[in-house]
């Protein structure tokens, strides 16, 4: 850390990546400087107004577990909560808060504000000031506004979300903008590419709001809310954030089909050809669902509100490029919509990425010592999904700015060591979104344990403060009590252990035999019941860790290894694999060649080959 | 784990041992063409995968022969590296002749199995057709070179990927139903359990062809004891000589004692192992043959046990019938054309014995079958693929101990995320029987069959 800099660490845009990044920054104690196009609309909910969901939920729960912000700032705006999965098990029951967008990011701000180190500048970041290291690597020394102030630090993450070259389509419109009315980040688009980065071009969309007095619920299914409070933080105060206001679902049919149909022609996607970058499967258009899935006759429309006091509500299910009297004329063959009133089309986005594979698993950029990307930047989508990378690439910038070693978290520490090792083994072809799908270990990766995971780190790390942390420690030492007590305390069915390892068996079952577990009572219930699976987990996990123990030096001579397949060769050389173990997660990279690069690599070391014979 | 040198180029002669119309010497590593430069003279250079007629020549210059050489540049070759091939006359001198210029022109000499080797660490083929081309080499079986053949048209590997694609059809919709609760239904129970059970039920066909695949890949080894003179040696020639052409020594095993391969028809073999005399009161100098032969037999599956079944059982006979009670055995009563020492009542008292003569080819037939039928040899059905390494068995092992676990989980009423894990493991343990990664694919599918999103 050096005084004469402006900060330690730059953050460059106050999305939900560049929010996070820049209070776990500050928090650590690093002199933070969070440069942002318009400060008013810090950590704006751009798309759905919801936070969680099936995996998703846990990425937040880990934020928090770790001493991030984004579980606060939900609890603290939530209309509506509710637990996804609960019967589907005790690793998936994922948490999802609808908030109030207005509320949510008006505490982001407060929360930032709160922070001593942090200053916020309201700027367009247009360059990057880079000098060359003794080694002649390029490094970052600093970010120039576009109204040429110059700030300096040893570290800049990079969070600029759809702002990187965006343009926004909407039927036959098209505009240069981040998000409706924004403008977006040409020149640093511009810079990026000159660094020598490369970049691929992504599409994502949002659907329509429309006026919550135009509506008839009567005609939709009510999705009722929690009746009991909560909370995504493990130090939110248990309780309602306001009152709770029901969700709708209602359904497409044949009328809204054929408008769809009937107006593909005008559509950007299909008939216009105007949209060339990829969009997420997961969250398809409307048009691609009318398309591609021509055999539903009906399609899930989700209508929620977007706060307590705002007369707008997200079509959750909608997104559609289609021009805006398309789509107007398409809300109202809706039931319960037919007298709509559409207060903002929906539109699609285009914008650059930079392949995450160009990072480390820190994610500082291997092109350029010091700076970090993190968030949509990387092609991912999501709130959650950056906020993650945020955090780490906060965590990161502000322990490189101290000559320290970067955290990375394994694939079965967290969901975030899944995301990121996706994210910079495998790259993305289309925008990654976090799924409970693609964590293998996730009978360990929970919403209840992520403070037992995680929560030690965030405190030596200096970010989860110590009453926080002192919190963690007695939750930690009354669940073990009380998984002492339920071993050897006896009921009329055997030990409580073995009452509640009985499928049926609920924790409310034993309560009055484990006075003392209190708030910890569920905890114990899934440990016990979760206790086999987990032990076979560990035994994957063990055996998976053998790979990732064979460490791939940074600078090895891929290029050198005649015997491996010139495909093998090339792929190694472009994603760079930290350990045999990514190596061997490569798409299409096969056994031989991690055989291959084991021999390789034990030459390289001189070390006895035990693990290295072909894999069996 | 083998010695394995990308830098070595290594030479071996192809074909089998002995003589032929054509014998071939194979080149493969990055210095193959340019050690086939020196050893074989062409009036032009060698076209890829175009036969070209030269001299081969050793060190010295002097002609050895004249044959065909082909070059097939690395990758598109068995080995996936630069491979050459010498087609020379099929003399088993010439053939040796060409081997060593090779290897004076700076060629080594390939380990066994190091060109399958090669090609399985270049990813020319997958880990199960490696191992069966490895057995292929050795087969010297007709059945056994056919089952091996199955395998290396994938035949196991297809089998295996038949049920992982069950597998992952299921864990496609359990985690469709888990990251999209509110688009995607869950599956329904009893549906979910009997797709597990189909899976289930088609590893454990495959893996009792385990056993049968030993028998087909190791053979059964059978401890042939008797008193002396009771026709042991005469059984034994009776029973090779029926089919010499399907004998051989094992080689590498060669011991005190004799041990030949025996064919019990369709694909079965047998480890014969002609033991020295089970003898009672034998002298200082036999004693090292009696422990051998003691030895044999404490190591074979099967005793074939000869008696002299003409006459009333000697003390030695009744030693050996005693030492071998309890065991999977055979009892021969021979020399039943010499006289009845009572015959019918000796078949009727064993559980398994026959009555007959060395001597009549259809009694030496009945010995054969008998002997197949005590190995287990009705399982075999070269047909069908098998599992022929005990990594392959494990697997199937631990996929199937998964399997059990995930039906237990659903039939408890357990979360069906526990199912998915529970498959999770099932699903893992199959693709490393064919070593391909597991979850690659399954989001794919899962996108290509589910409309999802909001």
């Amino acid at each position: 850390m050096n005084p004469r800099d402006d900060a330690d660490v730059i953050v460059v845009g106050g999305g939900h990546a560049g929010v996070e990044a820049a209070h776990a920054a500050a928090v650590m104690g690093a002199r933070t400087l969070l440069v942002t196009g318009d400060p008013a609309k810090i950590c704006t909910l751009a798309c759905n107004p919801s936070i969680g969901g099936s995996a998703k939920g846990q990425l937040v729960r880990e934020i928090d577990a770790l001493g991030g912000a984004m579980g606060r700032i939900a609890d603290r705006s939530s209309l509506h909560v509710r637990f996804l999965n609960e019967s589907k098990g005790p690793a998936v029951r994922a948490l999802r808060a609808q908030v109030d967008k207005d509320r949510y990011a008006s505490e982001a701000t407060a929360l930032l504000h709160s922070l001593r180190n942090l200053t916020i500048v309201g700027a367009l970041v247009d360059d990057l000031i880079i000098v060359a290291d003794l080694n002649g690597r390029s490094r970052v020394r600093g970010v120039v506004t576009s109204d040429g102030r110059r700030f300096s630090a040893p570290c800049v993450v990079l969070a600029t979300g759809t702002f990187l070259g965006g343009r926004i389509v909407c039927g036959e419109a098209t505009e240069p903008a981040g998000r409706l009315g924004e403008a977006p980040a040409t020149e640093l688009a511009q810079t990026l590419r000159r660094l020598g980065f490369p970049t691929g071009r992504l599409k994502t969309g949002t659907p329509p709001r429309v006026a919550a007095r135009s509506v008839d619920y009567a005609a939709m299914r009510e999705q009722p809310p929690s009746a009991t409070p909560l909370v995504f933080s493990y130090r939110s105060p248990v309780e309602f954030a306001g009152p709770q206001l029901p969700c709708h679902i209602v359904s497409t049919n044949e009328a809204t089909h054929a408008l769809v149909r009937e107006n593909l022609h005008r559509s950007p996607l299909y008939g216009l050809d105007l949209i060339r970058g990829i969009g997420p499967r997961y969250c398809p258009s409307i048009e691609d669902k009318v398309v591609k899935f021509s055999h539903n006759p009906a399609h899930l429309i989700f209508v929620e509100p977007e706060g307590w006091a705002a007369d707008s509500l997200y079509i959750g299910g909608f997104s559609t490029s289609l021009p805006a009297d398309i789509q107007a004329a398409m809300l109202r063959t809706l039931p319960g919509l037919e007298r709509a009133e559409m207060l903002r089309p929906g539109y699609a986005v285009e914008y650059d990425y930079v392949p995450p594979t160009e990072l480390f698993a820190s994610l500082e950029t291997r092109r350029v010592a010091g700076l970090y990307h993190c968030g949509q930047l990387n092609g991912t989508s999501g709130y959650e999904e950056a906020a993650a990378q945020g955090l780490i690439a906060g965590i990161n910038a502000t322990r490189a700015a101290r000559d320290l070693e970067p955290v990375v978290l394994a694939r079965s520490e967290a969901y975030i060591g899944v995301l990121i090792d996706d994210l910079v083994t495998r790259g993305v072809d289309e925008p990654y979104r976090m799924l409970s799908s693609r964590a293998e270990h996730r009978v360990v990766l929970r919403h209840d344990n992520a403070d037992r995971r995680l929560s030690q780190l965030g405190h030596a790390l200096g970010l989860l403060p110590d009453d926080a942390h002192a919190a963690f420690e007695s939750r930690r030492d009354a669940l073990d009590r009380a998984l002492d007590a339920a071993r050897v305390t006896r009921t009329p069915g055997g030990t409580v252990a073995e009452v509640l390892r009985r499928p049926t068996a609920r924790a409310a079952d034993v309560a009055a035999y484990l006075p003392g577990a209190g708030d910890v009572l569920e905890r114990v219930a899934i440990e016990i019941k979760l206790a086999g699976y987990v032990k076979r987990q560990e035994v994957a996990i063990a055996r998976a860790a053998r790979g990732e123990e064979t460490l791939v030096p940074d600078e090895f001579p891929f290029a050198t290894v005649n015997a491996l397949s010139r495909e093998a060769r090339e792929k190694f050389a472009r994603y760079r694999p930290r350990s045999l173990g990514a190596a061997a997660r490569l798409p299409g990279i096969s056994p031989a060649d991690v055989a291959i690069l084991g021999v390789a690599l034990h030459r390289a070391r001189r070390t006895p080959p035990e693990r290295l014979t072909a894999p069996a | 784990m083998p010695a394995f040198d990308a830098s070595d180029t290594v030479a071996a002669i192809a074909t089998a041992p002995g003589r032929g119309a054509v014998a071939i010497v194979r080149l493969s590593g990055a210095l193959a063409l340019t050690i086939a430069a020196r050893i074989f003279r062409t009036p032009r250079p060698l076209v890829p995968r175009v036969a070209t007629l030269g001299e081969v020549i050793d060190e010295a210059g002097a002609a050895i022969d004249r044959g065909l050489g082909l070059a097939f540049p690395a990758p598109h070759s068995y080995t996936g590296e630069d491979v050459v091939e010498l087609h020379v006359h099929g003399s088993p001198a010439i053939a040796r002749d060409t081997l060593l210029a090779a290897l004076a022109a700076g060629a080594r000499l390939a380990n066994p199995g190091e060109f399958t080797r090669r090609a399985y660490l270049h990813g020319k083929l997958d880990l199960t057709a490696a191992e069966a081309v490895g057995e292929l080499i050795e087969a010297e079986q007709r059945g056994h070179a056919r089952a091996a053949l199955a395998r290396v048209s994938g035949g196991l590997a297809s089998e295996i990927d038949a049920r992982r694609a069950t597998l992952d059809a299921i864990a496609e919709d359990l985690g469709a139903a888990l990251d999209f609760p509110d688009e995607v239904a869950e599956p329904e129970p009893r549906a979910l359990a009997r797709r597990i059970d189909e899976v289930d039920s088609a590893l454990g066909e495959l893996a009792r062809s385990w056993e049968a695949g030993r028998l087909v890949r190791e053979g059964v080894a059978i401890a042939l004891v008797g008193p002396p003179n009771a026709g042991k040696s005469s059984l034994l020639n009776a029973l090779l000589g029926a089919d010499r052409a399907l004998v051989s020594e094992v080689a590498g095993t060669t011991r005190d004692t004799i041990d030949e391969t025996l064919a019990l028809g369709d694909g079965v073999v047998a480890r014969l192992t002609d033991t020295a005399g089970l003898r009672a009161g034998a002298d200082a100098l036999e004693v090292a043959g009696v422990a051998r032969s003691e030895a044999a037999l404490a190591g074979a599956t099967i005793a074939l046990v000869v008696i002299d079944g003409s006459r009333p059982l000697t003390v030695e006979a009744r030693t050996v019938l005693a030492k071998t009670r309890g065991r999977e055995r055979l009892v021969f009563f021979n020399k039943a054309d010499l006289g009845d020492g009572g015959f019918a009542e000796r078949e009727a008292a064993e559980t398994s014995a026959l009555c007959g003569s060395v001597h009549d080819v259809r009694d030496v037939a009945r010995v054969r079958v008998a002997l197949r039928t005590l190995a287990g040899g009705e399982n075999v059905d070269l047909a069908r693929p098998y599992l022929g390494t005990a990594r392959q068995a494990d697997g199937v092992l631990e996929a199937r101990r998964a399997l059990a676990l995930a039906k237990a989980t659903l039939a408890n009423g357990e979360p069906i995320d526990l199912v998915a894990s529970d498959l999770g493991h099932a699903r893992a343990a199959l693709a490393g029987i064919t070593a391909r990664d597991a979850d690659e694919t399954l989001l794919d599918a899962i996108f290509a069959r589910f409309c999802i999103g909001k």
